[in-house]
């Protein structure tokens, strides 16, 4: 995700944020330990939540962008269908971000304390680690496809890395990653974040990485920072993020995105320019984020029953309009739950079938790996 | 705030005043007051936090690996160089050609709305940077920026052929330039008028050439002006961030980047390394104003 500072950060701006950081975090240590809400059973009956959460009035979200994966109409259906107020905090804040205001939070049961995260899977056990979830199975639990065992998190939806092409300047469509080499892509090719900052672009080293060493896991951060070196020296790597902002300017015509981004991307231009959305025919590697319930949420019945309606039939199938897959698609398709027009909207469902998931401990030795490895030998730093 | 508490911090720990003299109130410390609060919470508590945390493993134990990996990891090192050289450039360059421009609208005996446009002008643009700053040179000199195209289609000249690129740390300088050398001519356009013409005269009278009257009388004059505002270049260039990050995300290798990493990524996460990074920039930026406040006094010799 991208900070949106208007200016320069200057030195009393950094004061100023560490300071903060410093003061939460005193906060935190000095007061004493309080008991977790993890009192709530890990299923509940939806009786008991309604009547709990009505009683709460209120539900604390975060990093939650209304135009990613269609998140801004799953928050208003939610806010009419059970008539809650749904307080969100910063919608740009990352992973990181989330779990640590859960962690600044944990004694001060305010607005500022979100109730539900929604993080990228490899954070999951950092989080877990911290103690910051608290465990709970929603009743469409069987369904879902990748989960922790014992409820302390699940998938909600993926998509996959796909490119962003933007039409007519690039002429040739890339059809897979080692395409993206050629010169006519000269200054052309963007991720959609800076790689020691977001989990999207070292995905995006990832996933080229896995098409080269023909799906070899172990292989892959190795042989995907040899691929953006690669890239780098033949001047196809543009570093210009590309957000909605430069890919309608044209500066980044070939960016690497989610799937559901550049198709809601496409959307919204709606042909200036013309976006052509294509999932590479190898190294398709499925980004699943994780839902998640703070172990400090200051609405633990709202922050379930945000999770029931969510993980239902139709909180799933808000995802799908937004472009992403929900995770328990398969279920839902194989019950006939999904409709028609909304599976004709989405690209050919064999580009979905050859992606590759990864699990925690993959990500974590794989993100690990390319961050530390990214400036030493793409940029030939160090 | 009660009028007691006024009266006891103006005046320290007086005895009790006779009632007939009532001691007077200096009213001027309520001013400052918000100033001490401000310094206080702002830069005096933040400092002390940066400074402990610089000595936090990630797990909260004590360390001094954060402190020696600044001189030890070659990406920080070269995170160092890099801001350090792009601040030294864009303060020089600022320097130089904002004091050339305010010279010519000041002194250059150019019409006086050319003054009243660049003044305003520069106000503008001194106050023009972060995201949109960043944009606006993308969209005109970026690949596919105006006059990039411009340059193709007009000209059939293909700069990016000669391996030029706006997406280094001399493209990221030029991004600078646009708010340095404007805030350059802000502060020296009032100190160039502060010259008066008759120092001038007198030197001529005196048999001075105009080399002469700048080396003797005028830059001995604007010295202080002119070291104070290269550090405030400097300063605002070293502690840049918005506009690199939207610039080219994290491919130019700057400190502030680097923390930007450290304490908010999604991947990397070691606060303490941002804090000791953070305390590093403090420290150059403290033997900078060290050193500015040595020149300044020598500069300002002459006037004891």
């Amino acid at each position: 995700m991208t900070t949106s500072e208007k200016r320069p950060m200057s030195r009393r701006d950094f004061l100023k944020l560490s300071m903060a950081a410093g003061f939460s975090a005193w906060l935190a240590s000095c007061a004493p330990k309080a008991a977790e809400t993890g009192e709530l059973p890990v299923t509940m009956s939806m009786d008991d939540l309604v009547a709990g959460a009505t009683k709460e009035g209120e539900l604390t979200t975060i990093a939650l962008p209304h135009d990613w994966a269609n998140y801004g109409e799953i928050i208003e259906t939610f806010k009419s269908k059970y008539n809650m107020k749904v307080n969100e905090l910063d919608p740009n804040a990352g992973s990181a971000d989330e779990l640590a205001a859960i962690e600044a939070n944990k004694e001060s049961r305010g607005p500022q304390a979100p109730d539900v995260v929604d993080i990228g899977v490899g954070h999951t056990a950092n989080a877990m680690t911290k103690g910051l979830l608290g465990a709970y199975k929603v009743s469409t639990w069987d369904s879902i496809e990748m989960k922790d065992p014992d409820g302390y998190w699940w998938a909600e939806y993926y998509g996959v890395l796909a490119f962003e092409v933007s039409k007519p300047a690039i002429e040739n469509t890339p059809q897979d990653w080692e395409d993206l080499l050629k010169p006519e892509y000269k200054g052309k090719v963007a991720m959609a974040g800076a790689v020691d900052k977001s989990n999207e672009a070292v995905q995006t080293v990832m996933a080229a990485g896995l098409s080269r060493s023909g799906g070899d896991i172990e292989k892959a951060p190795e042989m995907g920072l040899q691929f953006w070196k690669e890239m780098n020296d033949a001047g196809n790597f543009i570093p210009v993020i590309a957000d909605i902002g430069p890919i309608s300017q044209g500066e980044t015509p070939l960016a690497i995105q989610w799937d559901y981004l550049g198709l809601a991307n496409r959307d919204k231009l709606a042909g200036n320019p013309e976006i052509e959305v294509v999932v590479p025919k190898t190294g398709v590697i499925a980004g699943p984020y994780a839902g998640g319930i703070s172990a400090y949420a200051p609405h633990p019945y709202a922050a379930r029953l945000w999770w029931e309606f969510v993980m239902s039939d139709e909180g799933q199938n808000l995802y799908l309009k937004g472009y992403a897959h929900p995770i328990r698609f398969n279920d839902m398709a194989s019950r006939g739950v999904v409709p028609q027009e909304m599976l004709d909207r989405l690209p050919p469902a064999e580009n979905y079938a050859k992606a590759t998931f990864l699990t925690v401990e993959q990500l974590q030795v794989a993100n690990k790996y390319i961050v530390e490895n990214w400036r030493k030998v793409v940029l030939g730093e160090g | 705030m009660s009028r007691e508490s006024d009266i006891r911090l103006g005046t320290g720990e007086a005895p009790v005043a006779p009632p007939q003299t009532p001691k007077k109130i200096n009213w001027a410390w309520l001013g400052v007051i918000p100033f001490f609060l401000f310094a206080i919470f702002f830069l005096f508590l933040p400092s002390a936090t940066i400074f402990i945390r610089s000595f936090e493993a990630p797990d909260g134990s004590f360390t001094f690996e954060n402190i020696i990996s600044l001189f030890t990891k070659a990406d920080i090192v070269n995170a160092y160089q890099a801001s350090l050289s792009i601040s030294v450039i864009t303060a020089l360059a600022g320097a130089i050609f904002g004091f050339l421009l305010a010279y010519a609208v000041v002194l250059g005996g150019l019409p006086a709305g050319i003054r009243t446009f660049l003044t305003t002008f520069s106000g503008v643009a001194s106050n023009f940077a972060g995201v949109p700053l960043a944009f606006a040179f993308i969209a005109t000199m970026g690949n596919a920026g105006l006059v990039t195209r411009w340059m193709e289609t007009v000209l059939g000249f293909d700069i990016h052929a000669t391996g030029f690129t706006i997406y280094n740390i001399w493209g990221l300088s030029i991004v600078y330039m646009y708010f340095q050398f404007p805030l350059m001519v802000l502060i020296m356009a009032p100190a160039l008028d502060g010259l008066r013409r008759e120092w001038r005269e007198a030197c001529e009278n005196l048999g001075g050439s105009t080399a002469h009257y700048w080396r003797y009388v005028a830059f001995p004059i604007l010295m202080p002006t002119l070291l104070g505002t290269m550090i405030l270049l400097f300063g605002n260039a070293f502690g840049a961030y918005a506009t690199a990050y939207a610039f080219a995300g994290s491919f130019i290798n700057l400190v502030t980047i680097l923390i930007g990493a450290q304490i908010q990524g999604d991947v990397l996460f070691n606060p303490g390394l941002g804090n000791a990074l953070a305390l590093g920039m403090i420290v150059i930026m403290l033997i900078s104003m060290i050193g500015y406040a040595y020149m300044q006094r020598r500069a300002a010799r002459w006037t004891r």
